[in-house]
């Protein structure tokens, strides 16, 4: 069969007397959707290049472009791309495509294609006709085979006299739709039922394109919202949301790893033996992007060994035996007040505090707080975007005046003038108080955002709140501003006011399978099975626990792992079953990438192993926030491609 | 892609009719409706009733490898149902219909055809895939999908004040047709052959 | 009688216009035509007008026929495909019916079957065209028709009050181009735009009826404003109807409104095609004061 989806040319002859008396053309052609992902180039375009220059046509350009109805993505790929001199634009694409361009080109825009008629493919895309969207599904009193795509009438009261053989009459080929539906039904012992159910009548009116077309619109908006693509999956936030934070009951060891966050791992600076209090400095900062480790409890160093760490395999990490007294280090005492401190001052605090990104990437905060370019903007990112988590939203509600007075820290330790808190509108209790908290403080303000994940990630928080983009491969200074977690935030308070470095965090542990979820504040180094005990164990077998989100958490194969620094959330939720199919390029990566990049060539590249192309299409941009996986309809697993991919092409540099 | 709706709440009652159901949820292209919370709402007073053998939600199940793999670990749940509820679009239907082929198998939902599943979806932009695009001679406004009666010949004595006699708020295709063509200077696209429709186009796709 | 004779002896010519009735008893119809149309050159027969269901224009057009009138086959694309439409022509031919005026036809949802399926498998130009293609002798899908091809005087309709009144005009140019012999205009209340588009419609070079619905009340007209495609009604003129509220009530107004945008259309376009709606008694009174 021809290697052709959407759309085919149109024949010779009509192509011939549509160039007829048009001159200077520039050629577009779309790459089809919905078929096996083979080749990224498909013929039409050189076709027509071809076809236009035996008419002794001149020929301005030509394109291929994936996706063309994506209006977004076209606009900037068109955008300076139609040389001085055209005059008319051909293109062969489905009817959206064409449709796309003509309202973009801003001259006249003539198709070289027909659509085909795929009226009725849908679901899995090209693989069997089977659903109208008839808006009155029959398929309850046809024992599930639809009578208005099997049946060449699309009769819904029984079969005609046509069927012959227990073929169509239409289509010898083809088994007589009613046929079939009758020995299903008889199969089911169902017969009674077919016979006894009233005239059916179809309802042509039932298919209301205004409630449609107002569903796209809003659709569309939602999808468009603040910044290109991302994806909402069912939040599930319920389950803990509106429970109060509690304290975990102390661990009687805690395994702290030296590794908590990004850059070089810390050194220990205890030995086995050392009797160590809560807050005493057992690993120093190795670099510059690196950050200290405090014990989180007072006790005995029993090991300084490797252990199971959730994110990174193994990890040398330092094992305290807790004495179960608590006793604090002296050098946990409060620090001047905030109008006393210098913004230097500031920075040290936090350095020594051990403060890291405490939303899972765990770069070190003071680091964050000295800016290589000049910053206006704080943004508090309460967005808590991954599904399931609600950690953050506890420490909004229950901690609202640490946080405030933690982004007064930060703002006056970066030098900016305005901090931003930005709330999810699922919400509204959090974003209440922050408002009634922050009230009297002029240079902070509340902004709350329609619920889009992944709007926790800094790019796209800047994108919404300031409309800034964040340049490739930039840090959101390059756009004057600076991002911090709430957790962390929380954390910078404490270390000011208390002098107590980051050895405990706000924890959700939560899921569908888990029994008693909760959040709960506990202290690093807590093993991550005894919580998930504590919660009251997992229900069922063939389980899935992950440390973070369901969207960007890391599977536990093992639990005997630590919290961390930036463990959000210990999860357990059903396992999926599914495995990896080929691409369809059905295009919906595309179209949920925050990004705006193209996953789906990740996934053709890595298989390939052609990590040139990844460098091409801009892998190194990826956040990693899994969209595109959560809305794969063939189930590849995409991140790990592109992480495979970003190992690779970092190595090229 | 596609909206689907819950069937009217006695309907799925109905073909429960008192006995047991399994429930599949498709929440399938995501971000195309599915009705969530009526959905929930439903399941739970029928779970209430002690009618419910088990529930799942899942995706994609017009995938049939990935559903049968999910739909495996639930065989006894489905054993025990006298029915199968799923919600979904009728492609997920028939999909776990003939799966299942001994079961009764049943459709919560009715399937609205969405335009533009055709790539990126949805879209601002509609194509009835007629198989013989009209586009060249509208000045790339579609008049299949654009005019209530998807006239190709030019518009009908139904408009006013530009608006569609089918719907008040709709703009008329051929209006905007005539807009766009007269800006591009191509009004003379108006003087082609009388245009008759060929409803056969859909044999080529089916070979 | 082909009514295009009519137009070639360069005569006014009048149509009027009669729905059929949602029912088979068509004698008070028939009556009615019988007593107040005999004056007119021919009577249009409506096809379920604004989508409602009725008696078939067809066997209609038949029963006027058999008592000496000149009926007009309405032929709309709503309710059938290209097999029936041809099918009802060359029925149509049959008994001897030699007028068309083939439209698009309103959508279903207008009507009193909503839920139906709109057809629309051809529209009005292809719809002229296939009339064309069978007086060719050779039916749509290009089969030979046996013996001698009909022969009909083909019309269509245009909004010349449209407010979109060149996108009416080049669907006309359309309609001529495919072969239609004559025009009736949707209802006229507003002669200075009636003549603007005949100084536009003439180059066509084919006959046009002006369309006159006599106002009946005030409420018509609001209602008409307000949803009736292509028509407007001017202030001043409901203000005549307010006026003197008997006289409106008796159709004395109204008539005298008719009767005056047909006197002032008369002098630019080739007849006039009277809608009465129900008003037939008044149609006489009416060409009489248009001085027809």
């Amino acid at each position: 069969m021809e290697n052709y989806t959407k759309y085919k040319l149109k024949s010779n002859d009509e192509l011939v007397s549509l160039l007829a008396g048009k001159d200077n053309l520039f050629i577009v052609a779309c790459n089809k959707c919905f078929k096996e992902f083979e080749s990224v180039d498909e013929p039409e375009c050189g076709e027509l290049e071809k076809l236009a220059a035996e008419q002794g046509k001149t020929i301005t350009g030509s394109a291929k472009v994936d996706f063309l109805c994506n209006k977004i993505q076209t606009e900037k790929k068109l955008k300076d791309l139609l040389p001085e001199g055209t005059e008319n634009v051909l293109v062969a694409a489905c009817g959206l495509g064409i449709q796309t361009v003509a309202d973009l080109a801003g001259m006249p825009v003539f198709a070289a294609s027909n659509s085909l008629n795929y009226r009725g493919y849908h679901g899995m895309a090209l693989t069997k006709k089977g659903c109208d969207a008839c808006a009155q599904c029959y398929l309850n009193v046809t024992g599930g085979i639809c009578p208005i795509v099997d049946c060449s009438k699309s009769l819904v009261n029984g079969q005609c006299g046509g069927a012959k053989n227990g073929k169509c009459e239409v289509d010898g080929n083809k088994d007589c739709a009613w046929e079939k539906i009758y020995r299903r039904l008889e199969k089911q012992g169902r017969l009674e039922e077919f016979l006894n159910q009233p005239v059916q009548m179809r309802d042509y009116s039932k298919v209301n394109f205004k409630a449609v077309n107002d569903y796209v619109k809003s659709v569309r908006e939602t999808r468009l919202d603040g910044y290109y693509g991302g994806v909402h999956p069912s939040e599930r936030k319920e389950y803990t949301e509106h429970i109060a934070l509690e304290r975990f009951p102390d661990p009687e060891v805690v395994v702290i790893p030296l590794s908590m966050h990004a850059g070089a791992p810390a050194n220990p600076v205890v030995q086995v033996g050392d009797t160590v209090k809560v807050g005493q400095k057992i690993g120093e900062a190795a670099a510059f992007i690196s950050s200290p480790i405090h014990s989180s409890v007072s006790g005995t160093v029993i090991a300084i060994e490797n252990h199971g760490h959730a994110t990174r395999g193994e990890c040398l990490s330092v094992v305290i035996k807790s004495d179960g007294k608590n006793t604090l280090d002296e050098s946990v005492k409060p620090h001047k007040d905030l109008d006393s401190l210098t913004p230097d001052e500031i920075v040290e605090i936090v350095r020594e505090a051990g403060i890291v990104g405490m939303g899972g990437a765990g770069f070190p905060t003071a680091v964050k707080l000295k800016p290589a370019k000049p910053v206006d903007t704080i943004l508090l990112n309460g967005c808590e975007c991954e599904p399931l988590l609600t950690a953050d939203h506890r420490v909004l509600l229950e901690f609202a005046d640490d946080v405030i007075f933690g982004l007064k820290a930060i703002l006056k330790a970066v030098g900016a003038e305005k901090g931003v808190i930005v709330i999810e509108d699922n919400k509204p209790d959090a974003i209440a108080l922050l408002e009634e908290k922050t009230a009297e403080c002029s240079n902070i303000e509340v902004v709350v955002a329609k619920t889009k994940y992944p709007q926790g990630a800094e790019k796209m928080l800047i994108k919404r709140v300031t409309g800034r983009k964040v340049p490739s491969g930039g840090l959101p200074a390059d756009v004057g501003c600076v991002v911090s977690n709430i957790s962390t935030t929380k954390a910078i308070a404490d270390a000011i006011k208390t002098g107590m470095p980051l050895v405990e965090r706000v924890v959700t542990v939560t899921g569908e399978r888990l029994k008693k979820p909760g959040n709960y504040i506990v202290k690093i180094g807590t093993n991550t099975k005894d919580l998930i005990d504590y919660c009251g164990g997992t229900i069922g077998d063939d389980i899935t626990i992950k440390a973070g989100g369901p969207m960007m958490g890391f599977v536990l194969s093992d639990t005997n792992v630590p919290i961390m620094k930036g463990s959000n959330g210990i999860i357990a939720v059903d396992t999926d079953h599914t495995v990896e199919q080929p691409c369809i390029k059905c295009g919906r990566c595309a179209d949920v990438c925050p990004m705006e990049l193209s996953p789906l060539y990740y996934a053709k590249y890595a298989d390939e192993e052609n990590w040139q192309g990844m460098k091409d299409k801009n892998v190194m941009d990826c956040i990693e926030c899994r969209c595109c996986e959560y809305i794969c309809s063939s189930k590849i697993p995409l991140v790990s491609k592109i992480k495979t991919g970003k190992g690779v092409v970092r190595g090229m540099k | 892609m596609l909206i689907t709706q819950l069937k009217a709440k006695e309907t799925i009652v109905s073909l429960v009719d008192g006995k047991k159901a399994f429930i599949i949820n498709c929440q399938g292209c995501k971000e195309v409706h599915f009705p969530e919370k009526e959905a929930a709402e439903l399941e739970k007073e029928l779970a209430a009733n002690g009618q419910v053998t088990g529930v799942i939600t899942t995706d994609y199940i017009c995938n049939p490898d990935n559903m049968k793999l999910r739909l495996q670990k639930h065989m006894d749940e489905i054993e025990a149902a006298d029915v199968v509820l799923v919600l979904s679009c009728g492609i997920g239907v028939q999909t776990v219909a003939e799966y299942l082929e001994e079961k009764k198998v049943c459709a919560a939902c009715d399937t609205f055809p969405l335009p533009g599943f055709q790539g990126v979806t949805p879209l601002e932009y509609k194509c009835d895939q007629c198989g013989e695009c009209y586009l060249n001679l509208t000045g790339g406004i579609c008049p299949i999908t654009a005019c209530s009666k998807s006239l190709v010949n030019g518009q009908c004595g139904g408009s006013k004040n530009g608006k569609c006699e089918v719907d008040g708020e709709m703009e008329c295709g051929w209006e905007r047709i005539y807009r766009r063509l007269a800006q591009l200077g191509r009004l003379d696209a108006l003087k082609c052959p009388t245009q008759i429709r060929n409803f056969a186009t859909d044999e080529e796709v089916s070979k | 009688m082909k009514i295009t004779e009519a137009f070639e002896r360069g005569e006014f010519v009048v149509t009027a216009e009669v729905g059929p009735p949602k029912g088979f008893h068509i004698e008070h119809m028939l009556e009615e035509a019988k007593t107040y149309l005999s004056g007119v050159t021919a009577v249009n027969v409506t096809d379920n007008q604004s989508s409602v269901m009725r008696l078939g224009s067809l066997a209609t057009c038949k029963a006027l026929k058999d008592e000496g009138l000149t009926p007009i086959f309405q032929l709309t694309c709503r309710d059938r495909n290209r097999i029936a439409l041809q099918s009802d022509l060359l029925s149509a031919a049959m008994f001897g019916i030699e007028n068309l005026l083939l439209l698009t036809g309103d959508h279903t949802k207008l009507g009193d079957h909503p839920q139906a399926k709109p057809v629309f498998d051809l529209d009005s130009v292809s719809l002229i065209h296939t009339v064309k293609q069978l007086e060719s002798g050779v039916d749509l899908g290009g089969n030979e028709l046996v013996g001698e091809p009909p022969k009909f005087a083909k019309g269509a309709v245009v909004s010349p009050c449209s407010d979109s009144v060149d996108v009416q005009l080049a669907k006309m140019e359309r309609k001529v181009a495919a072969g239609c012999d004559y025009f009736q205009t949707q209802a006229v209340y507003e002669p200075e735009k009636f003549i603007q588009f005949m100084e536009k419609a003439k180059q066509f070079g084919k006959p046009v009826q002006l369309g006159i619905v006599i106002p009946k009340s005030v409420g018509m007209c609001r209602y008409m404003n307000a949803n009736v495609a292509g028509i407007h009604i001017p202030e001043e003129m409901i203000d005549e109807l307010k006026a003197d509220k008997e006289k409106t009530k008796a159709g004395i107004t109204g008539v005298e409104i008719a009767a005056r945008i047909i006197r002032e259309c008369k002098p630019y376009c080739q007849g006039v095609h009277i809608m009465a709606l129900g008003w037939e008694s008044k149609v006489p009174e009416l060409l009489k004061q248009a001085g027809i």
